[in-house]
């Protein structure tokens, strides 16, 4: 539970997650988020390859032949009749990024203490919003990499793991 | 249905229909440097079956922590199903390898929820991630015990050499 998850979605920024960059140097995944309003920021976090690609998958609507976990999970949404109502980027500590899933069922809202990259994954595949709040949207990591990461990006073409 | 969760609980070796089920243990973690994966090691409580199940590098890490019973400091996305499933009190009951077939073995995950039962297809990974972190029981059923050759893994563990052993990442 994060008590200090808002409650309303007011003051809060939407994001939409754009692609998954793969950093072959460091076996991590850059997730590009850009604004829902349109606004030319980026933000960017870090996850691991696993949850990279995980997300990477439900942007691409790809299926596997067996579930993947974060499909386990929206199975259990779908079976017990929970509904995932969004994902909230709440805090940022030491580079490391908080966020809180809010999760209703039969009118109740529970919240539940998440990583980033499962609550980006579960998010795309229950096709709930993301929001990020202004305080973490102003201490945001990776601001004027724009260029930094189109490098990156360049770079990578044709070095994508089979 | 909820009978028939009690019944798994209550019992070591049951016939459920004409499915029989065992109750396994996870005995350990293991590199497998041929395929570059990892094998969970499930035996059953008289030591006299024995079942590998391939999984992945983040699934072995995950089950290493739930062995390990190390609490890492963001919730791994095991952890956040547990908790998921928790904030609306929902239960593992038991988790169940019910099949292998072209050597992809099938799970199915028990709940309980709001009195009622709910059976969910699952990787046997994500099953067994999952169990370690909700002392749920794991069972086997007697079918994918047969299917399973013996014979053919002791092959395998015979080829092993000592230095495959501990490399696990956590």
């Amino acid at each position: 539970m994060e008590e200090h998850a808002p409650h309303t979605t007011d003051a809060l920024i939407q994001l939409e997650v754009n692609r998954v960059v793969e950093d072959s140097t460091t076996d991590t995944r850059i997730v590009v988020l850009t604004r829902a309003d349109g606004t030319s920021d980026l933000f960017m976090v870090w996850v691991g390859a696993s949850e990279g690609e995980s997300i990477r998958r439900a942007l691409d609507t790809s299926t596997t032949p067996r579930p993947m976990s974060h499909d386990l999970i929206k199975s259990f949404g779908e079976h017990l009749g929970v509904k995932m109502e969004r994902a909230v980027l709440t805090d940022v500590k030491s580079s490391t990024y908080y966020a809180t899933v809010f999760l209703e069922n039969k009118g109740v809202v529970r919240t539940v203490d998440s990583r980033p990259s499962d609550a980006f994954a579960l998010a795309l595949r229950c096709q709930a919003p993301i929001y990020v709040t202004q305080d973490v949207w102003k201490r945001r990591t990776g601001q004027n990499l724009d260029a930094w990461l189109s490098k990156l990006e360049t770079k990578n073409i044709g070095a994508q793991e089979v | 249905m909820l009978r028939f969760a009690i019944h798994i609980l209550n019992t070591e070796r049951e016939d459920i229909g004409s499915a029989m089920i065992t109750q396994m243990q996870v005995k350990g973690l293991m590199f497998d440097p041929y395929n570059n994966a990892y094998i969970v090691i499930l035996r059953d409580e008289d030591q006299s079956e024995m079942l590998p199940i391939w999984v992945g590098k983040s699934e072995a890490s995950s089950i290493s922590l739930a062995i390990e019973n190390v609490a890492p400091p963001r919730p791994m996305t095991h952890d956040f199903m547990k908790t998921y499933l928790d904030a609306f009190n929902a239960k593992v009951i038991s988790v169940v390898i019910t099949d292998l077939t072209e050597h992809t073995y099938f799970a199915k995950i028990h709940l309980t929820y709001a009195d009622s039962e709910y059976t969910v297809d699952s990787r046997p990974s994500d099953a067994i991630a999952l169990a370690l972190r909700t002392q749920a029981p794991i069972f086997a059923s007697e079918s994918v015990i047969r299917k399973q050759s013996s014979e053919e893994l002791d092959q395998w563990l015979e080829n092993l050499k000592p230095e495959d052993f501990g490399k696990l990442d956590s």
